[in-house]
């Protein structure tokens, strides 16, 4: 039944020559482009973790504060916020960091004239939940609510997910094609399938030349798409390298997918679409 | 062989067959006439399954075949060599690639399905036509091929539906001592025609069908 299914199938393509080669065009572009998507994930994806990291926002509380009322505020802070871990920066560290940001106050902090204020940091997942604390008496001032990481790693979360989306969409178009191959091949041979049943074939003989028919577009769809995606993340990496960047590489799990998908994309759209449709061609 | 108890078919309100009774015993050779439209097609459809009674029971080699499923109809229909009016051969492939192709759907080796292939082309005058395509020949040999093909693997039972009504006098004449000849190694062989020529040229069980009912059942002429 192989064999007759392999003689039958290799028939099927050679009288569709062109349109099978159009088919493992169709099929190859949008796997080659899901292979590179992944690749891109997989290089984005320790940026796009900074995303979810936590931040540190500054909070510069009032002068006049003493340090017992400044002890109690963080405590009442920390209890109201189990979330946030809140630390006090000390004076002399407070003086060090503002000495190393604007050198010409030196003379100032140093002098002891200069009454610092209080910086409180608080660590939190969610930086834009600090704004709360605005408007209260005790506070001065509230830092930057974002990183330059942060905002990397959204950048990065979102391309990826873009890229992931594209794939997938495109993949779903090449399975939706390769279905739609199988019906008119389907619907071509529907008189021969007719003349199989009345004869005794079975419906893994009738089958068997479409499962075929698809299953080679989709191996050369596979290894066009592995050709076309190792060329392009080749290009990318290079680009990356030139502007500094790590350079990119695609893991052989994404390469085995890609060979994987050729053949058994198509060949579960067939298998769909034969369940589906090949019953409609009988007689009786 | 064939075993029919109280068949009854509808088409859109109208009776094809009428609470039909029939048995058709393993070896016998059978006529089945009437005129058109009097349900020999029909019952020649239901004998392999294409078609379903509306009532009653359809035996067809020790087997009930009116409840069959699909999945177990192709092994029913590798006993049934059926000769098609219509021929029902596969344009894209040749004379000997339709003999062959059944040949391998039934599971016989390419070589061995080549020699017997070959062996009923010869029998039937069709040895210099085999790499011909369907639509290249005429209305008697595409009639040829289809019965060539019908012989290759050796059913048990024969249908054959109008299987000289492309064939000349000659032609038909030879074809009818095939099927006498298959007949006498112990195939069971149905053959519908409208031809009282055929009918008289062997002496035979005769089922004579009118209106959807068994009106004659014996030897021809009456």
């Amino acid at each position: 039944m192989i064999r007759h299914a392999f003689a039958e199938g290799l028939i099927v393509l050679r009288e569709r020559a062109v349109v099978s080669v159009i088919l493992a065009f169709a099929l190859g572009v949008p796997i080659a482009f899901a292979g590179v998507g992944l690749t891109l994930q997989h290089w984005l994806g320790p940026v796009a973790d900074l995303s979810g990291q936590k931040s540190s926002v500054a909070v510069l509380l009032h002068p006049q504060m003493e340090s017992g009322e400044r002890r109690r505020w963080i405590a009442e802070i920390a209890i109201d916020h189990p979330r946030w871990t809140v630390s006090e920066v000390s004076s002399s560290d407070l003086a060090e960091r503002l000495q190393r940001w604007f050198p010409y106050l030196e003379d100032l902090i140093n002098s002891g004239d200069a009454a610092l204020p209080s910086l409180v940091e608080i660590l939190t997942d969610n930086p834009d939940s600090v704004t709360v604390l605005e408007g209260r008496a005790e506070v001065l001032a509230i830092g930057p609510r974002s990183s330059i990481q942060q905002t990397l790693g959204r950048v990065a979360r979102g391309l990826a997910l873009i890229v992931g989306v594209v794939s997938f969409v495109l993949l779903a178009v090449a399975v939706l094609l390769a279905a739609v191959w199988v019906h008119l091949e389907l619907y071509r041979h529907s008189d021969e399938v007719i003349i199989m049943r009345l004869v005794g074939a079975t419906e893994g003989t009738i089958r068997g030349p479409f499962l075929v028919a698809v299953a080679i577009p989709g191996l050369v769809a596979g290894i066009l798409s592995v050709v076309g995606s190792l060329v392009t993340v080749s290009g990318l990496s290079q680009l990356a390298s030139a502007l500094g960047l790590s350079a990119m590489s695609i893991p052989a799990s994404v390469l085995a997918g890609q060979l994987a998908a050729g053949v058994f994309l198509p060949l579960l759209a067939a298998v769909v679409t034969l369940a589906r449709y090949a019953a409609d061609a009988t007689e009786g | 062989m064939i075993r029919l108890r109280s068949v009854s078919k509808e088409y859109e309100r109208r009776t094809i067959l009428d609470a039909l009774d029939l048995q058709v015993d393993a070896g016998e050779f059978v006529f089945l006439t009437g005129p058109s439209g009097a349900g020999k097609t029909t019952l020649l459809r239901m004998l392999y399954a294409a078609e379903h009674p509306t009532e009653g029971e359809v035996w067809v080699a020790g087997r009930r075949i009116d409840e069959m499923v699909r999945a177990q109809l192709p092994l029913l229909r590798r006993k049934i060599g059926v000769i098609f009016q219509d021929f029902k051969l596969l344009r894209r492939k040749t004379v000997l690639e339709n003999i062959t192709f059944v040949l391998r759907i039934h599971g016989i080796a390419p070589r061995e399905a080549h020699r017997r292939s070959m062996k009923v082309l010869r029998r039937l005058g069709l040895q210099n036509r085999q790499a011909a395509f369907p639509d290249a020949l005429s209305g008697g040999e595409q009639q040829r091929v289809a019965i060539a093909r019908a012989l290759a693997y050796q059913p048990r039972l024969i249908l054959a539906d109008e299987p000289t009504g492309n064939l000349d006098a000659d032609l038909a004449s030879e074809l009818l001592s095939l099927l006498c000849d298959i007949n006498y190694q112990g195939a069971t062989v149905l053959v519908a025609t409208h031809d009282h020529a055929i009918l008289e040229s062997i002496p035979a069980r005769t089922l004579v069908l009118h209106q959807g009912q068994i009106h004659y059942d014996g030897m021809w002429p009456p």
